[in-house]
């Protein structure tokens, strides 16, 4: 491509090649740059639970868990850091529609959990896992990647069974493997887009 | 009788401009060079006359303090492009 004119010889299936390698290259680079999106949230996932279980246990009250609205306090900037490294790297449809997933997922997560502490009492970790086996799916769906689509289902659908048998702190360890989940996702898309 | 290539579209750099524009929201100059392996000044020219045709559209700004050019495929760019891929099927059929 570096000579001037241009080469008009080009056969069909040299234009095609082209076409088909640009839309590889450009889909591989810009799906590299969201994986690290999945392993951020899926690693503070992991250590905020792990957190949160641990005060939880020692001190035997469930006021700890207000240590998860740390989590978006934490992560939107370290995502707007990430994202001014990789800010020539454009948006495409399907990191654009999974980052408003994602970003739905946490509006809801916020909003419900405000709710339930402050108003109405319910299983908040039922609610939250099954939303969160919700957004995997379809995000593995947006992915064409199976794994990502069954672990989702199994963490939506085994989250809500869990949820519904532990009770106390131990319903946080349904969020760390939601966190390992992520992270798992983010390193998928990372070898799958090498 | 096959049909006629877009003669724009039928070049190397020009296609492959239009391949990743076709798949992104909007994309800057820096990717379109680092994706591409054209040289700034020969891409600059390429991204011209895509523009003067009205297959995309260039913005020129500022991300921070830094010169930014932002180009963005147009419904006319997206069109000749689907038109051009399904005229390139038929050559290969």
């Amino acid at each position: 491509m570096e000579n001037n004119e241009q080469k008009n010889e080009m056969t069909a299936q040299q234009s095609l090649n082209i076409i088909s390698e640009m839309i590889n290259d450009s889909r591989r680079t810009i799906l590299q740059s969201s994986a690290k999106h999945f392993i951020l949230w899926g690693s503070l996932l992991i250590f905020v639970s792990l957190v949160v279980y641990g005060l939880w246990q020692s001190s035997g009250s469930p006021v700890w868990n207000v240590v998860w609205f740390v989590m978006p306090a934490l992560g939107f900037p370290i995502v707007r850091i990430l994202d001014r490294k990789d800010s020539d790297i454009p948006q495409s449809k399907i990191n654009m529609n999974i980052g408003l997933i994602w970003l739905t997922y946490c509006i809801f997560a916020v909003c419900i959990s405000v709710i339930a502490m402050l108003w109405v009492p319910m299983n908040l970790t039922l609610v939250l896992v099954v939303i969160f086996g919700f957004a995997q799916c379809v995000s593995g769906f947006i992915l064409k990647n199976w794994t990502i689509i069954v672990s989702g289902f199994i963490l939506g659908i085994g989250g809500a069974v869990a949820a519904s048998l532990l009770f106390g702190p131990e319903q946080l360890l349904i969020f760390t493997i939601g966190g390992i989940m992520l992270v798992v996702t983010g390193l998928i898309i990372k070898s799958q887009y090498k | 009788m096959l049909p006629k290539l877009d003669p724009l579209l039928h070049s190397e750099l020009r296609l492959a401009v239009m391949s990743i524009l076709a798949g992104v929201e909007d994309a800057d100059f820096t990717y379109l060079k680092k994706q591409t392996g054209a040289t700034s000044g020969n891409l600059s020219v390429q991204i011209d006359k895509l523009s003067a045709a009205g297959y995309i559209t260039v913005d020129k700004g500022f991300k921070g303090k830094v010169p930014c050019t932002t180009c963005k495929i147009t419904s006319a760019g997206l069109d000749a492009f689907e038109k051009y891929v399904n005229a390139l099927k038929e050559y290969l059929i």
